[in-house]
């Protein structure tokens, strides 16, 4: 049978990265193809060659046999490629039926609200929003009910081919049933979708085929059914696990040097209960959504958070504000240096010595020389060229700039270091650099805590695995414990759900 | 390269220069041109005296600036009731000197009145109201309490009085307000650069939510620059009562005087000086040149007798002008985010 779409040998390089090399893709009619691979593997790339959003791609893209070149994402949408993105693009005080008829196609030019809304009756059907409202507002939808609606609008174009990506990376549980039925429904009625998703659970309860992306490489597809959870990963992953990591030893446990209580932050379902021991790299695993961000934004005070302490150094508090973490000796890094880990515009060293002005100064007056001092001593044992100094942060590639806002806690000399995606949008080079800052960091007495969604590292960096899954604490992994299959189990699938579900939605 | 000391901690002159560069020049270039055209067509302009008259006329705008480049560097946009504080200020300060109480009292009466204004806006700013809307409220507060308390009169004290030598005195030729000034652009400058007050200023305007997460919150330091721009209102609406010995709701509004709109005028001045209205970028020297700046452009227009509507028409296209070199510059030396 031929497929519907074919793409053979794409290669598509940024710069002196190729994101893809040679990759080859298939989509069948009617099914559904899972197209997954770690972060930076080419995913998104593949997405954007195959719905026109990236021309600039080498290699044969064929739909029904037929050579294609898109060279706009309208193009493509005209020939019957609609993507849903994870950024929506509706309007959200608009109505459910305008937004689903926001092209303009297919409606006459004057039309009244109730006869935009039989119009988009069917198609709201055809997502399984039946049940709502065409003239209710969108922002009056939960977040899955407007993932519908943009889905919705998309098959009001008719299109052949249906990307999805990630549809359920910023959704609960609830939602992302519902986004699970509708593919379901939408494949029985014979549309053929493909699916990104980094959750191992919904990949297995929907798709028919899987495809694998790593370094830009494609795997062949394979049949959902011949893999397993553990079999998908290892094709994932796929190489030497190298010494990108510095080696671990099991860290001796006497007293801890923080014991977490009863945290509950807004946004997670249970409080979490957990230990910190002195020296040690603790890891947070977690899917998104699983609650490690707002825990440790919790604990340094940078969230709300409906109750819980922190004991820790004879004392029993919750940092409200980030001040107050700060001087009890926690440093944080979000997960969004842009956001608030940095001043990008201010010169480098001012961002070094940001959280200690005090120890910098004497009766509020900054001493030049103890500040470039104490800035010089972090550039150089972060391996940030210290005549850089006076340069704006912004300049900086991503990999300095982490270790910039890794690096500026050192001012504080800090007792607990809290790090939420330590190396998201960092090259590889930079990555093991942090790893070996971060584990020195340990080594010099600090505890760190890691909160990561990268399974990778996640099972290469910490000492210890804390692995949360949808706001629940599972369980903890000790050193000897830890395999990638075992967290991937445990903040995937913790309540063996994937063989039940299977039966019930197939 | 070796890092010698001199290299690690570069003189507080270089570190001016290196902050400003592309702009200092850009704004000496402009000063050349200015001075060149102004020598060649205006008989009077290089004169002592006329540079004298510059300065002086650039002391009262230049110093509320000054206060204002606090508040729009630490990211808190601009204060829209500069005027209006100083309007209540004066009726202030002329009640009571007028009542007999002596420039001390009167000044320290004043001072609370500039402190308390901008406490009440520096909370409000800082508890996440949107400065525009209020500080335009509090403008309208200002200048109702104002007109109410001096029944939109004038009110005026006798000569001799314990404000002239603040008014009309002057310091080795210079007048005193023009050594106020100056002083103050000094003060200011060395607080914004050496103080942690100073270092924060830059850093929660360059990014307020890195500066929480560093620990500079947001309200504490709204307070203390909105205290600081509605002090230099006070200062500057006794200095101007002391000089004219009187005082009204409205000498600081664009029908009074030749100047334009005070509220306007400085605004005008932190923006010509090339500060960044986002924050983070800028410093009160620019804003100090910047009122030099836009002082000897309107110095040069009475001299060729150019009414009010011209010159208000001149510091418009200033700021215009100012803003496009102030975006492409920055272009120039940012990196693309």
């Amino acid at each position: 049978m031929q497929p519907l779409l074919q793409l053979s040998d794409i290669n598509r390089s940024y710069g002196a990265i190729n994101a893809l090399v040679g990759a080859q893709f298939e989509l069948r009619r009617g099914e559904v193809m899972g197209l997954v691979g770690e972060n930076g593997a080419g995913k998104s790339t593949m997405v954007k060659i195959i719905g026109g959003f990236d021309s600039g791609f080498t290699g044969d893209y064929q739909m029904n046999g037929e050579k294609l070149k898109f060279h706009n994402p309208t193009h493509a949408e005209k020939a019957g490629i609609a993507i849903a993105q994870q950024e929506l693009s509706l309007i959200k005080t608009m109505s459910v039926a305008e937004n689903i008829f926001l092209a303009g196609e297919g409606v006459p030019i004057f039309a009244t609200r109730r006869t935009l809304a039989n119009k988009a009756k069917p198609f709201m059907e055809e997502v399984g929003l039946e049940y709502i409202d065409p003239l209710r507002a969108v922002n009056r939808l939960s977040v899955g009910e407007q993932h519908l609606v943009e889905v919705a609008r998309l098959l009001a174009h008719d299109p052949q081919v249906l990307i999805l990506d990630e549809p359920t990376a910023a959704l609960g549980e609830t939602d992302s049933i519902r986004i699970l039925d509708m593919v379901n429904r939408l494949r029985d009625r014979g549309k053929s979708i493909i699916y990104v998703s980094h959750r191992m659970d919904e990949i297995f309860k929907i798709c028919d085929r899987i495809t694998v992306l790593r370094d830009g490489e494609s795997q062949d597809p394979r049949e959902a059914k011949d893999l397993n959870v553990e079999s998908l990963v290892e094709l994932m992953l796929g190489r030497e696990l190298g010494n990108m990591f510095p080696k671990r030893v099991a860290q001796s446990r006497r007293d801890p040097l923080m014991q977490v209580r009863d945290l509950w932050p807004d946004g997670v379902l249970e409080p979490a209960n957990f230990d910190i021991y002195p020296g040690e790299i603790l890891g947070l695993a977690g899917q998104l959504g699983a609650g490690t961000a707002e825990i440790l934004a919790a604990m340094a005070g940078a969230a709300n958070t409906r109750g819980g302490k922190l004991i820790f150094d004879g004392r029993e508090f919750l940092p409200k504000r980030p001040k107050e973490a700060i001087a009890a000796g926690i440093g944080y890094c979000s997960e969004d240096r842009k956001h608030d880990g940095l001043f990008l515009g201010r010169p480098i060293f001012e961002n070094l010595t940001a959280p200690a002005l005090k120890a910098v100064s004497t009766g509020g007056v900054i001493a030049p020389l103890r500040e470039q001092t104490l800035a010089a001593e972090t550039a150089v044992n972060f391996t940030v060229d210290p005549d850089r100094l006076p340069q704006e942060a912004g300049v900086l590639s991503g990999g300095n700039q982490q270790k910039v806002a890794l690096g500026k806690w050192l001012s504080i000399k800090p007792k607990v270091i809290l790090v939420n995606e330590p190396t998201r949008g960092v090259d590889v080079g930079a990555r093991a650099e942090i790893y070996l800052k971060l584990r020195e960091l340990a080594d010099q007495g600090a505890s760190i805590v890691v909160a990561s969604t990268d399974l990778y590292e996640i099972t290469n960096l910490p000492d210890r695995i804390i692995s949360f899954y949808r706001g629940i604490q599972i369980g903890e992994i000790e050193l000897a414990d830890i395999t990638s299959e075992r967290i991937l189990q445990q903040i995937t699938d913790p309540f063996n759900e994937t063989g039940r579900h299977g039966e019930m939605v197939k | 390269m070796s890092a010698d000391a001199n290299e690690e901690s570069p003189g507080l002159i270089a570190r001016i220069a290196r902050d400003n560069s592309p702009l200092v020049i850009v704004l000496v270039a402009a000063f050349v041109v200015i001075f060149v055209i102004g020598a060649a067509t205006a008989p009077n302009f290089l004169t002592v005296f006329n540079f004298k008259t510059i300065i002086r006329d650039a002391a009262l705008v230049g110093i509320m600036a000054i206060g204002l480049t606090f508040v729009t560097l630490s990211g808190n946009f601009f204060l829209l009731s500069m005027k209006e504080t100083a309007a209540l200020s004066i009726i202030a300060f002329a009640t009571c000197m007028s009542a007999g109480y002596g420039f001390e009292i009167s000044f320290l009466v004043t001072m609370l009145i500039g402190i308390g204004a901008g406490a009440l806006q520096g909370v409000l700013i800082g508890l996440g109201g949107n400065p525009i809307v209020v500080t335009l409220g509090a403008a309208g507060l200002f200048f109702g309490i104002g007109s109410w308390w001096s029944d939109n009169l004038v009110v005026s004290f006798r000569r001799p009085h314990g404000a002239e030598w603040l008014g009309t005195g002057s310091f080795l030729g210079l007048p005193n307000i023009t050594v106020a000034f100056i002083l103050i652009a000094i003060t200011a400058e060395l607080v914004l650069r050496r103080t942690n007050f100073g270092r924060q200023v830059y850093l929660v305007g360059a990014n307020r939510a890195a500066g929480k997460a560093t620990g500079h919150e947001n309200l504490g330091l709204a307070i203390k620059v909105c205290i600081i721009a509605s002090v230099c209102s006070a200062f500057v609406a006794i200095a101007f009562s002391a000089q004219v010995s009187s005082a009204h709701v409205n000498y600081f509004a664009a029908s009074f005087g030749s100047s334009g709109d005070m509220t306007i005028m400085v605004i005008a001045t932190v923006m010509v000086g090339g500060n960044s209205i986002m924050g983070g970028y800028g410093s009160t020297l620019r804003s100090s040149l910047g009122a030099v700046f836009i002082s000897t452009v309107d110095n040069m227009m009475v001299l060729h007798g150019f009414n009010s509507g011209p010159r208000v028409l001149a510091v418009g296209l200033m700021i215009v002008f100012s803003i496009i070199v102030f975006a492409l510059l920055r272009r120039g030396t940012r990196a693309v985010e």
